[in-house]
């Protein structure tokens, strides 16, 4: 059985570890896997979908080391294979630029300033996951207890075939 | 979409293909070539409908598929001179029956509602008068979801209802049994209201169709005469079962749903043909215009007016049409074929008092389509209730052995997978197998009784007669 991951890049441990407990909630359906930066995250994705599992959302801080969160998000969008990812910026450091890059570039779904607040933090996940699911889940049953209910069951009275 | 088979699914595939060949290669005394063919296809339909091994609608067209092949005027390899056979045409003309025109007209009045929110702007306007205590409520939500599934697909109506009932049960504590209630009141009620209509869900349309091959033709209004006021009656009883087992310490609940009548000329377009086609529908006693050329009416109105357009049209479920079709096909088959004599032959049925038949059949839907698809399930006993109730040698009326299969099939309610509607509210997380378990067999039990017991006085006594 494939799973659906939850995928943080984020360079520094406790951070990372911060993020990963509030996203807790979520973990009833999907996985999350943690990444320390872009190459590590290629090579986890690789992993994944080799074993036939999916990513649904990456949340990646924009100052990691080596290649930056706004560009691996571009290249996440470049690749028709991830295009569908969902994409989230949680940072404290991106510029102007590279902020404006990542909207225009990788079509970023969210930009998360840190620090973050949880409840908040899991709002946006929860909505950029129903967003995932309603676009590329063969059924959206799986999900409803956990994300966003009501937008699923929109979703499933206009296209009943999704249950 | 090829993805990998599952084991269940080869299995399926083998073991239809046994009960499709082993029948027609044995000898079976007193049943014609035809016959042999013919049972051949429905033991394979019994298996595939059964297994899921190739989708429902995909089963429905190889059997239509195989009826030409087998025992038709086209059949590749000849029948024995004497033996009957049907022109190929009849059975490609399941695919356009008259009551799959009926059911078509739900569908262009069903995505009308959904695609002008009709469905919630009524459900907005119709909660309000059952106020905010919790168990009025939930009443209220369970009439609406009946009312609407009786005109709207089980699965659409449970989908618009819960998008409803979410946001309140969040308003609930997590350890109020309430929660429970209410998303279970929700495919209970969906499920329930569907027995209301012909169009209510798949299995009528099966129930109906097939009785107008046999000469027997049910308006709707009769069916709703029949059905509408037992289901009512299940429906208040399922509601008490629901708040006595999951009370709450709320006094009062708030229901907010968004939205208002949409004023656009489209809507105004859907809102007039909505009532148009139900009206003509109710008063089919009075007119004489037959339901199925009633439910073209939205059709044409719709597509003509560029209310719909292709898109749609391709957006309609007809598969579920095709599902229905293969169903009247096989029954056809089973008559046609002469197959229909032979299972008669093969009971002493006057031993069966006429009742116990009729109760029977509805008890052995319901058993069937717990487990498989309701239309499968109806599909596979209508034209079997239907052979014995149309032979002089058994004492039942083929409406009511139709119309018993019908019922007994929607009232299949105890587990996830009986119908979409629970696999739909179960997804919610709130409720429990078990939950879900209780309430529909008791619902479920009660409903046999009632229409099985209850049904026949009542219809006695308002002169309501069957045939």
């Amino acid at each position: 059985m494939s799973d659906v991951f939850i995928l943080v890049v984020e360079d520094e441990p406790e951070v990372r570890d911060a993020i990963a407990r509030d996203l807790e909630p979520f973990t009833a359906v999907f996985r999350i896997e943690v990444a320390e930066d872009a190459a590590d995250a290629r090579e986890a994705m690789a992993e994944l979908r080799s074993g036939g599992n999916e990513v649904a959302i990456v949340l990646a801080d924009h100052l990691l080391p080596g290649e930056h969160g706004t560009d691996f998000l571009i290249a996440l969008h470049q690749d028709p294979d991830t295009q569908a990812i969902r994409k989230v910026l949680i940072t404290g450091q991106a510029g102007h630029e590279d902020t404006i890059r990542a909207i225009n570039e990788a079509n970023l779904n969210h930009y998360i300033t840190k620090p973050w607040d949880a409840e908040r933090l899991q709002s946006v996940v929860s909505d950029e996951l129903t967003e995932w699911v309603i676009e590329n889940a063969e059924s959206v049953l799986p999900y409803v207890s956990v994300l966003d209910g009501p937008r699923l069951m929109d979703t499933l009275r206009n296209r009943p075939w999704k249950h | 979409m090829a993805t990998k088979p599952k084991p269940l699914q080869v299995g399926g595939l083998i073991a239809a293909v046994i009960a499709l060949v082993v029948p027609m290669l044995i000898e079976i005394p007193d049943l014609s070539e035809s016959g042999e063919r013919i049972l051949g296809v429905f033991l394979m339909a019994v298996v595939l409908w059964v297994t899921e091994a190739i989708p429902l609608f995909a089963t429905a067209a190889l059997i239509i598929f195989l009826e030409i092949v087998l025992i038709s005027d086209q059949a590749i390899w000849g029948l024995p001179a004497g033996d009957p056979t049907t022109g190929y045409a009849a059975f490609f003309a399941t695919l356009a029956h008259p009551v799959l025109m009926l059911f078509l007209g739900g569908f262009f009045l069903a995505e009308g509602a959904n695609k002008y929110s009709l469905d919630r702007t009524m459900a907005k306007v119709l909660l309000r008068p059952f106020g905010s205590k919790p168990a009025s409520i939930a009443l209220g939500i369970m009439l609406i979801t009946a009312v609407f599934s009786m005109f709207m697909s089980n699965t659409a109506t449970t989908a618009t209802m819960l998008a409803v009932v979410l946001p309140v049960i969040a308003t609930l504590e997590p350890s109020d049994r309430f929660r429970a209630g209410l998303v279970l009141s929700v495919p209970i009620a969906a499920n329930v209201g569907g027995i209301g209509t012909p169009v209510g869900t798949p299995p009528n349309a099966i129930a109906v169709g097939s009785l107008a091959d046999a000469g027997i033709d049910i308006s709707f209004a009769k069916w709703m005469g029949l059905a509408v006021p037992l289901m009512l009656i299940l429906l208040v009883a399922a509601w008490q079962v629901i708040v006595r087992l999951f009370p709450t310490n709320q006094d009062q609940l708030e229901v907010a749903i968004e939205g208002d009548f949409d004023r656009s000329p489209s809507a105004w377009v859907l809102y007039a043909v909505f009532a148009l086609t139900v009206g003509l529908w109710l008063t089919e006693p009075f007119h004489g215009i037959t339901s199925s050329v009633v439910g073209f009416i939205p059709v044409v109105v719709l597509l003509g007016t560029g209310v719909f357009g292709s898109r749609d049209l391709q957006a309609m479920p007809w598969h579920v049409l095709w599902l229905v079709a293969g169903g009247i096909a096989l029954g056809i088959g089973v008559t046609s074929s002469g197959l229909d004599q032979w299972i008669i032959a093969q009971v002493s049925w006057e031993r069966l008092a006429a009742g116990v038949l009729a109760g029977a059949l509805a008890l052995t839907a319901l058993l069937m389509s717990t487990v498989i698809s309701n239309s499968a399930a109806a599909n596979l006993l209508i034209p079997i209730g239907l052979t014995l109730a149309l032979s002089p040698a058994v004492d039942v009326d083929p409406v009511a052995a139709g119309f018993f299969i019908a019922v007994g099939a929607s009232l299949a309610m105890a587990l996830p997978v009986s119908t979409p509607p629970n696999a739909i509210a179960y997804s919610a997380g709130t409720i429990s197998t078990r939950d879900l378990a209780i309430v529909g067999a008791i619902v479920g039990v009660i409903g046999w009784l009632l229409f099985v017991f209850v049904g026949p006085v009542l219809w006695d006594l308002v002169g309501l007669e069957l045939a």
